[in-house]
């Protein structure tokens, strides 16, 4: 388990997402009312950036077809979308977020 | 088994004889051209498929992925500012199957996805994404399948698009009809914005007869809108006297372009504006504004007020109102105007107030003035059902040979402002594309302008 610093939390407010790359493919950031949450980025229909999409609560709506997951358990809430994507654990220190890009799991 | 081969010619033939709908020597111009279904279609291939068309001021989409859904003639397009700052023009039509890729009005996008089988495009019009590629459409190469672009050219905050590939440069279109152009677009430092929405309505009117008046009708005002003139009428502003006016009216050298224009009396350039918007607005200053209009532009077009011009085929603007419109023609018997104010960036709060109760109360779609001359348009046409009208003449003979170059210190083919020179400049614009099969009056070169 490594986490990396990805960004300091004011580099990302509420309501906002930050793409970053990873070893393990692109991984979307969000801040969801101070909390943060990672995923893949990709969108799992439509091969989009979810990271691009318009953030409502803690789903996240692709702006392609408008399917929209959960940032929490990344998944597909929505057709078109019936595949959901990998979450990534996050961690807090100080004010520094980080990923464990080797953690991405499906949600049970 | 046989194979039949239907084709469709992309141009359409000229089954209608034009050789005698115009004729500049004569002074005469026959109606069919505002009422006939095939010279419309004619009009659309030759007129505004060879023609820059205006799309948008460029205050109306500032940021990244701000986009504006319009039209070129009958065709939507979508303007769409680029993160590099440009502008992209492409038709508002999904490569697969037609639809419109952009159902609303405008907005920010970061992508625009067709909604019937959701092919989807970047805010370039570029083809990213197809739903279900690997089983659908194996082997599809996305790149050549991006929305239709259309060139894309910007002459001082407007935004002008054509589908002609070889038409000059938009500045070269435009030529000397830019001197009189800037006394609305570059009358103060920073030029100018655009405020309040796009106000849109639908005159049943061929689109000739609004942009043929504000090129180049002075003429009508004192009959047509003698009401609002005398409804605003007050002591401070009292109606000022047309014969002892004077006017101007300049034809483009090539093009069809015009305008015509007052010289204003000392202290009643903004008189008109005050008047017709029911008061001064607190804290305006029409002195100011005046002082600082007439320094930024340093010649006698500083003296300019009530100032009417078209940009061939149908962009119009009424400076007198700051109101800009255009005609998108709909069939030749119905336009739809769209409509917004213009307004100087540098223009005080107060002063951009002042323009835009002046708009509405004059030049907008339950403008006093507007419905003068709208109800003129539909009763023209309305006489053009009849099958004897469309054979009679029409006398466009105002100020013909009265034309002198570099008139009273107006540079150009100059007239009174009582003319109809103007009118016969888009409309020698007009009969010169109509006739020419292969568009060669279109291109690069055919514009010879004065000298400026």
């Amino acid at each position: 388990m490594t986490f990396v610093r990805v960004c300091s939390e004011n580099e990302v407010p509420p309501g906002e997402a930050l793409r970053t790359e990873s070893a393990a493919g692109p991984v979307a950031l969000f801040n969801v009312d101070g909390e943060f949450f990672a995923i893949e980025d990709t969108c799992s229909h439509g091969q989009w950036s979810l990271a691009d999409g318009y953030l409502t609560g803690d789903k996240i709506e692709c702006t392609l077809h408008m399917a929209k997951f959960c940032v929490r358990t990344g998944k597909a809430c929505t057709l078109p979308a019936t595949k959901p994507v990998k979450i990534f654990p996050v961690e807090r220190r100080g004010e520094d977020v980080l990923v464990d890009f080797d953690g991405g799991r499906y949600a049970a | 088994m046989m194979t039949v081969i239907i084709r469709r010619n992309e141009k359409r033939s000229p089954n209608v004889d034009l050789s005698d709908v115009f004729d500049e020597q004569a002074g005469t111009i026959s109606p069919v051209i505002y009422s006939d279904p095939d010279i419309y279609q004619m009009e659309l291939e030759r007129i505004f498929s060879r023609s820059w068309l205006f799309i948008a001021h460029e205050t109306h989409i500032p940021k990244a992925g701000d986009y504006f859904s319009t039209y070129m003639a009958e065709d939507p397009v979508i303007a769409v500012r680029q993160k590099d700052g440009g502008v992209r023009v492409f038709l508002n039509q999904c490569r697969h199957r037609g639809m419109k890729i952009c159902r609303t009005d405008s907005g920010n996008a970061k992508a625009f996805t067709c909604t019937y089988h959701g092919w989807a495009y970047d805010i370039g019009g570029n083809l990213v994404q197809v739903p279900l590629e690997e089983q659908s459409f194996p082997g599809l190469d996305k790149s050549k399948w991006g929305a239709r672009q259309a060139r894309v050219e910007s002459y001082k905050g407007l935004i002008f698009a054509t589908w002609n590939e070889e038409a000059p440069a938009l500045a070269e279109y435009l030529g000397d009809f830019r001197y009189y152009l800037d006394t609305v677009l570059d009358a103060s430092e920073g030029g100018t914005e655009a405020i309040g929405g796009i106000v849109k309505w639908i005159i049943p009117c061929n689109w000739k007869f609004a942009a043929e008046q504000f090129c180049s009708d002075m003429y009508h005002g004192t009959m047509s809108h003698t009401s609002p003139i005398t409804a605003a009428i007050t002591e401070e502003f009292p109606a000022l006297d047309p014969t002892a006016l004077s006017g101007f009216q300049f034809r483009a050298s090539n093009g069809g372009h015009g305008t015509g224009f007052f010289e204003a009396p000392a202290g009643t350039s903004w008189g008109f504006r005050i008047v017709q918007a029911a008061g001064l607005v607190e804290g305006f200053d029409p002195e100011a504004a005046h002082s600082r209009q007439a320094a930024h532009l340093g010649d006698k077009r500083g003296t300019i007020f009530s100032q009417h011009l078209s940009i061939f085929p149908n962009f119009s603007v009424f400076n007198g109102a700051s109101t800009a419109r255009v005609w998108h023609p709909r069939g030749p018997n119905e336009i739809e105007v769209w409509a917004f104010g213009l307004v100087d960036k540098a223009a005080s709060d107060a002063e951009k107030e002042q323009v835009r109760l002046m708009t509405l109360r004059t030049f907008s779609a339950a403008g006093t003035w507007e419905q003068d001359d709208g109800e003129n348009w539909v009763e023209v046409q309305r006489v053009l059902r009849g099958h004897e009208a469309r054979q009679t003449k029409f006398n466009i003979q105002m100020g013909a040979g009265a034309t002198r170059n570099e008139g009273a210190d107006f540079p150009g083919t100059i007239s009174n402002a009582y003319a109809e020179e103007a009118a016969r400049g888009l409309y020698a614009q007009w009969f010169k594309l109509m006739s020419d099969e292969e568009g060669t009056s279109s291109k690069r070169g055919a514009y010879v302008h004065a000298a400026e």
